[in-house]
């Protein structure tokens, strides 16, 4: 109990503290807010793909279920994010530099990153069966995981020499200010500690309905 | 009511209803846990 | 197992799905359709680019990405449909049967290109390639959306999701080859070296490679 109110604390203190008490970065003026959420967004997404790859992995050397349960509520809650630090970014952006898709380096980055997320998913809802849905989703994770190096970095390399980047990235001069840099520490751990409590709400209902269901009275979670 | 303040309301106001709804999804999952 | 019985396996196996293919060339069909409906579109659109070769490099892709995402599953979905992939199990490896349709699968590719990458250059009016550069990008892009096809095929195939669950899950996997295959091709037109696509191309197909090996004899169980 007193962890969920040290996390509700924790992310309310950042949020105060990003609007009020970290200065703006000059370039970016009143925009540099939105860094607070959609950088922390990017890093759960990242953080949410590798935990299921991993979870993936050990299910095909174990074969216990629940790592397949971790794997897919990870890609569920990675999705999530992953949508929220699209749309922020792409929101920013706008504020920025004027239009809300670019296909800049980052931008396509984050663009494939969905796209892998919902192909693992899509594939994921197409098989019924518990441990086939959770054996071939695992082969795909990993061929996924070979793909996404040449997906985030490579691929946007390419087209660097096609459409070169006119805009400069803000990126470096971020996290410079102390206070910045603080406050969006805050909000990473903060982050990451929604997305494990968010995961581990989700594993515990799966563990429960499969339970029932071994004991024959399967019942949904309301709300789950 | 600058637009600053706005804006952290209005996160402030969605963190505590994400919150608020974890919590109870907790809550219920506890006892059905027992 | 010894390797040659393997090879024969892998040989007899390349065969049969080439007497199948023939019987009733519905990836054939499909494959050429998709192809010529594409390149029409494409020809009819945007006629004759011949100074453009970004352009021309890029709808040569599509139309063969096309037609991949249109006949590649089938190896694996005719087993499926005829109830045949138990059979098949019982006389050969898991590696033996995704390496018999792996071959199919480019083989297959090839006949495609062989059909449709001349009307291509005709039809787009697209300068002479430089053929060795343009072969080298074409083989390894065809090798890696091959030996991606032939992965995902073999997974979807167990599912209940059919063309579109195809298309939508190979996607990301095919991007990469895509990209490279894409810049190669067009840098051939402009007289600029290959070479870094090749190796993407190239470390690419090696990596997708050594995942089928590596996962292979857990694509089907039970």
């Amino acid at each position: 109990m007193i962890l969920r109110g040290i996390l509700l604390l924790w992310i309310a203190a950042g949020i105060i503290l990003a609007f009020t008490w970290a200065p703006l970065v000059p370039v970016l003026q009143e925009t540099t807010r939105v860094l607070y959420f959609h950088i922390p967004s990017a890093w759960v997404t990242v953080l949410a793909l590798g935990w299921s790859m991993v979870a993936s992995v050990l299910y095909l050397y174990r074969r216990r279920l629940e790592y397949d349960d971790h794997a897919g509520t990870a890609a569920e809650l990675g999705l999530l994010f992953c949508i929220g630090a699209t749309v922020s970014g792409s929101l920013w952006a706008k504020a920025m530099w004027g239009s809300y898709w670019n296909w800049d380096p980052r931008e396509t980055s984050i663009f494939f990153l969905l796209l892998v997320y919902v192909a693992y998913l899509a594939l994921r809802g197409a098989i019924d069966e518990p441990r086939r849905r959770a054996r071939l989703a695992a082969i795909y994770s990993v061929a996924a995981f070979v793909a996404v190096p040449f997906l985030m970095f490579v691929v946007p390399r390419l087209y660097d020499t096609l459409h070169p980047d006119p805009i400069i990235n803000p990126r470096g001069k971020v996290d410079m200010d102390n206070r910045i840099r603080m406050v969006f520490t805050g909000m990473l751990l903060g982050f990451t500690g929604l997305f494990y409590w968010m995961l581990n709400l989700r594993v515990r209902v799966l563990r429960i309905e499969r339970r029932r269901e071994d004991q024959g009275r399967p019942m949904e979670v309301a709300g789950a | 009511m600058t637009g600053n303040n706005v804006v952290l309301a209005v996160a402030l106001l969605v963190w505590g209803l994400l919150f608020y709804y974890l919590l109870r999804l907790e809550g219920r999952i506890r006892k059905l846990e027992k | 197992m010894s390797a040659s019985r393997s090879a024969r396996a892998i040989w007899a196996i390349l065969r049969k799905e080439c007497r199948s293919e023939w019987r009733t060339r519905y990836g054939l069909n499909a494959a050429l359709l998709f192809a010529l409906t594409s390149l029409t579109a494409v020809s009819f659109a945007a006629g004759r680019l011949g100074d453009r070769s970004d352009l021309l490099a890029a709808f040569l892709w599509i139309v063969l990405l096309f037609a991949s995402l249109a006949s590649l599953s089938h190896t694996f979905v005719r087993e499926v449909e005829g109830q045949t992939l138990p059979m098949l199990r019982r006389v050969a490896s898991p590696t033996e049967i995704v390496a018999g349709k792996l071959l199919f699968n480019l083989l297959f590719l090839v006949v495609i290109e062989l059909l449709t990458i001349p009307l291509f250059l005709l039809l787009m009016a697209a300068p002479a390639p430089q053929w060795g550069a343009f072969l080298g990008v074409l083989g390894l892009g065809s090798l890696a959306l091959a030996l991606a096809s032939t992965l995902i095929g073999a997974l979807i195939a167990q599912t209940r999701g059919r063309g579109a669950l195809f298309a939508g899950v190979s996607f990301p996997l095919l991007l990469p080859v895509l990209a490279a295959a894409v810049n190669g091709t067009r840098a051939q037109w402009q007289n600029l070296p290959v070479a870094s696509e090749l190796r993407l191309l190239a470390a690419y197909g090696a990596a997708l490679l050594a995942v089928s090996v590596l996962l292979v004899d857990h694509l089907w169980e039970e």
